[in-house]
């Protein structure tokens, strides 16, 4: 199990164009977006972690802005579970709520400004 | 300590008064305990088990399930979107089943259990909270529009958006 991260980390450095690029052409297909058409609240997730390989920080805000708290917030809770933090849990909390935040704020932006489609 | 002991000391040597000391508090620790958990914090020579794990200096467990709902919980908002907002759904209320029961099962017998797994159940129950809440109104919004524009604009893309280009 720990050898996991360090091999992925290291395919990323070795050959990381080559991950990306299969990642890029692997995106998994949204159901909702499939049936409808319309982008779903987590539509723009996996384009912006592929730009955030990539490093391109801005793009991944574009297309998704609650990749970086929701990552964030996947490494505290890790590492929190890990090494027990003494307030970890109410950040944990608070962090939630602010990536809740954001993914509702954005969505509501997209509808308003018509970029559903 | 108990009025008894303090009552026993003049009358005793010293000596003696050492001999005594670890049969005393072996039972009182469990029948009267003002501070709760917070006693077993420091280290107790008198521990009748052996320490546990050593991340609390004895004895202590985490909930069995708290680590599980924390991260149910989170990944309910990650997937409150996906298939009509039923995994985030289905994630949310297993999270909240399982906190329920460890949640008393920790106000039973706060002595057993550590503080901070307690924390993780909580926190991790507010989130699933919050992911249910969200999913919940998916299904909503996908169930009111099924109904507003019928399951086949809900299936067919041309219609839906000659529908949603008449409506503006």
């Amino acid at each position: 199990m720990k050898g996991i991260p360090v091999v992925f980390f290291l395919l990323l450095i070795g050959e990381g164009s080559g991950v990306i690029h299969w990642l890029e052409n692997h995106l998994l297909s949204c159901p909702f977006k499939k049936l409808t058409g319309i982008d779903c609240p987590g539509c723009g997730l996996q384009r912006s972690f592929v730009a955030l390989l990539k490093g391109d920080v801005w793009m991944s805000f574009k297309f998704y802005p609650a990749t970086l708290p929701i990552l964030a917030l996947f490494i505290f809770t890790i590492l929190h579970l890990k090494f027990d933090f003494k307030n970890g849990a109410f950040l944990i909390k608070l962090m939630y709520i602010f990536a809740t935040a954001i993914i509702v704020t954005s969505y509501i932006y997209k509808i308003y400004h018509h970029q559903l489609f | 300590m108990s009025e008894e002991q303090e009552g026993q000391v003049p009358n005793h040597q010293p000596n003696q008064e050492n001999s005594q000391q670890p049969q005393n508090p072996q039972n009182q620790q469990w029948q009267q305990n003002p501070q709760g958990y917070q006693n077993f914090n420091q280290p107790n020579p008198n521990n009748p088990y052996p320490p546990y794990g050593g991340g609390f200096g004895g004895m202590q467990m985490a909930l069995p399930n708290a680590t599980i709902v924390l991260v149910l919980g989170i990944l309910s908002i990650v997937t409150c979107c996906c298939f009509y907002g039923l995994i985030g759904l289905v994630l949310g209320i297993v999270a909240l089943i399982l906190s329920r029961k460890d949640k008393q099962n920790y106000l039973a017998n706060m002595s057993y259990y550590t503080v901070s797994s307690y924390k993780n159940l909580n926190a991790g129950r507010v989130c699933a909270i919050i992911g249910l809440i969200l999913s919940a109104i998916a299904l909503l919004f996908c169930i009111l529009f099924a109904i507003f524009f019928g399951f086949s604009a809900l299936n067919d893309q041309e219609a839906l958006k000659e529908i949603l280009r008449e409506m503006q």
